[in-house]
């Protein structure tokens, strides 16, 4: 049974990183397929692209069928409250409870903040489970 | 076990007999090839000027040309009627090369080849099947006669017809294997098709394979996937076919039968001998060829002799196993580079494929080296230090085993300029 709070990520990456974000946007978008969130990691000579949409399963098989390195992650999203050091607070339990983030980014598209989290696959429902029983808002889709 | 006791002769013993066989085949050459005779004179030498085994540098290299420009007898030095067999090896480009074998040859190549199957713990008592196509290609004949020699019991099973190999296989209880390890690891992969346990339908102990150039990693694929000790078997058509070398139980390389092969390593470009433990291109004189002799044939096969005893008693020198050709080399800041050295640091690479390409280029006086590689279909991970990681990872593998600074670079799936399905290996844009 999926555990609520787990989102699936496709993640592709990229040699040409302007270029082809749009290449990918625009694929997604004739597949009607809406970008929920998106970020590109970006190093000195390639850039891993990490986009939210509705079908994880339909935007991997589109993209691999365009010839793009592709893979799917499990991630969670989590509000922040609109005050400051809210962010610290969860970043604090996290570390204060031995789970390493492997990294987070801002939800682009709420109005509410919110922010992506990865940590190791292996850690994910135990994260989930701690957050929620500290009493922080965990998003079941975003 | 060995199959003749000059396998383990001292090494004085052994040169004391090279030397000598030497002179024949230089005298012999000299005397009934006009294309020696006129090249020797060209270098102003005698066969009575060579006295040592080092004189051979004086003598001119033969070259695979040499032998197609005399297609297809020119070079032979015995009359047709005591050729018993010819030989020939598939030209890519224009005619093939002709080797003749007088009944002599034939009896030394029986010779190497039993050696190479006791060296793979074959006797008497062993079924062979014989993978490796029969007909002009030396591969089957080659190993039909030596098993043969030996007193196995040689299935001669030839290239092609899978599922059908495997049944004989299976039914007449083969214990050695003689194939190109390609197509074993294919037999395997068709003989898996019948459950995880297929293993228990053969009885192989040991392989022997050769004539095609091979990773560490295919060789420990092959010999997983059969359970059995791997043999690696070098040879070339115009010294004999296969039975110039052979490796042992001990040890990965392969053990060269001196009496009847001298073997030099040459820088590819100057010519030069190099010093023992060196790499560069394999030069090999037969010894005791009659129909075919051939002075110093340039390989084009890039390898390292040592001369450092074994553990399994054979004072013979040993070769690594092929690492390269001469042709593709690349000169960079000095240090000779190949590129199957580069792949095989590639194979061992996680989240990439083995499409990649070698650009060279000059930045100001110094040559910089670039290579790019298609990461694999499926990411190996969504995390930049760890994409990073990948790279890093092989850039330190190239410089700490092989000395080469190269920037790798990480391109998407099937974005290397392909040539006949196959990427582009090397981008020279020094010249
Ligand atoms: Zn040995």
């Amino acid at each position: 049974m999926a555990i609520a709070g787990k989102i699936k990520q496709v993640s592709i990456f990229m040699e040409n990183k302007m270029g082809e974000l749009t290449d990918v946007t625009t694929l997604l978008s004739k597949n009607n397929l809406s970008i929920k969130s998106i970020n590109l990691a970006e190093a000195s000579d390639f850039g891993l692209l990490r986009v939210i949409v509705d079908d994880a399963a339909f935007a991997k098989e589109i993209l691999d069928a365009a010839g793009f390195s592709v893979k799917i992650t499990e991630i969670f999203a989590v509000a922040i409250e609109d005050h400051v050091g809210s962010f610290n607070e969860v970043v604090r339990l996290l570390s204060e409870n031995g789970i390493n983030i492997e990294y987070t980014y801002t939800l682009s598209n709420k109005e509410e903040g919110a922010f992506v989290f990865k940590v190791n696959p292996a850690m994910i429902s135990n994260t989930l489970q701690l957050l929620r029983n500290s009493g922080v808002k965990v998003l079941d889709r975003v | 076990m060995l199959w003749n006791r000059i396998e383990s002769a001292r090494r004085e013993d052994l040169q004391t007999l090279q030397l000598e066989r030497l002179k024949d085949t230089v005298e012999r050459v000299y005397t009934l090839t006009p294309f020696y005779r006129e090249k020797f004179d060209e270098a102003g030498i005698k066969p009575c000027d060579i006295t040592r085994l080092e004189d051979l540098q004086k003598l001119p290299f033969t070259r695979k040309k040499d032998l197609r420009d005399h297609y297809p007898f020119g070079l032979f030095t015995v009359p047709m009627s005591e050729v018993v067999r010819v030989h020939s090896s598939s030209g890519t480009t224009g005619k093939p090369t002709v080797v003749g074998y007088t009944q002599a040859d034939m009896d030394i190549w029986d010779e190497v080849m039993a050696r190479v199957f006791t060296m793979s713990g074959a006797s008497s008592e062993d079924v062979v099947h014989n993978g490796y196509g029969y007909g002009l290609f030396t591969g089957g004949l080659g190993f039909h006669n030596g098993a043969e020699t030996v007193g196995a019991t040689i299935v001669p099973a030839s290239g092609g017809f899978t599922e059908r190999q495997l049944m004989l296989m299976r039914d007449f209880q083969a214990t050695v294997l003689a194939c190109t390890p390609s197509f074993a690891l294919h037999m395997a992969e068709v003989a898996s098709k019948a459950g995880s346990d297929y293993l228990k339908h053969y009885k192989l102990k040991a392989g022997i394979f050769g004539a095609e150039p091979t990773s560490k990693g295919l060789k420990e694929e092959v010999s997983k996937a059969w359970g059995i000790d791997y043999h690696e078997v070098y040879g070339l058509s115009e010294i004999i076919g296969p039975g110039v070398s052979c490796s042992c139980k001990e040890s990965e390389l392969l053990h060269i039968f001196e009496d009847h092969f001298y073997a030099e390593i040459i820088d590819p470009k100057t010519g030069e001998v190099l010093p023992e433990g060196e790499r560069g291109e394999l030069v090999i004189t037969p010894l005791t060829k009659q129909a075919l002799p051939i002075i110093r044939y340039r390989t084009g096969d890039i390898t390292s002799i040592t001369t450092e005893p074994c553990k399994c008693g054979r004072t013979l020198q040993r070769m690594e196993s092929i690492v390269g050709r001469a042709d593709d080399m690349l000169i960079v800041n000095g240090v000779n580079v190949y590129p199957s050295q580069i792949e095989h640091v590639i194979a061992n690479a996680e989240g990439v494929t083995l499409n990649y390409q070698i650009i060279a280029d000059k930045k100001g006086h110094l040559d910089k080296l670039e290579i790019q590689i298609e990461v694999s279909d499926e990411v190996m991970s969504d995390n930049v230090s760890e994409v990073e990681k990948i790279k890093k990872d092989i850039q330190s593998s190239l410089l700490n085993n092989l000395y080469i600074n190269a920037a790798v670079k990480l391109v998407e799936p099937r974005s290397i300029e392909r040539s006949m399905g196959k990427a582009v290996r090397i981008v020279d844009k020094r010249t």
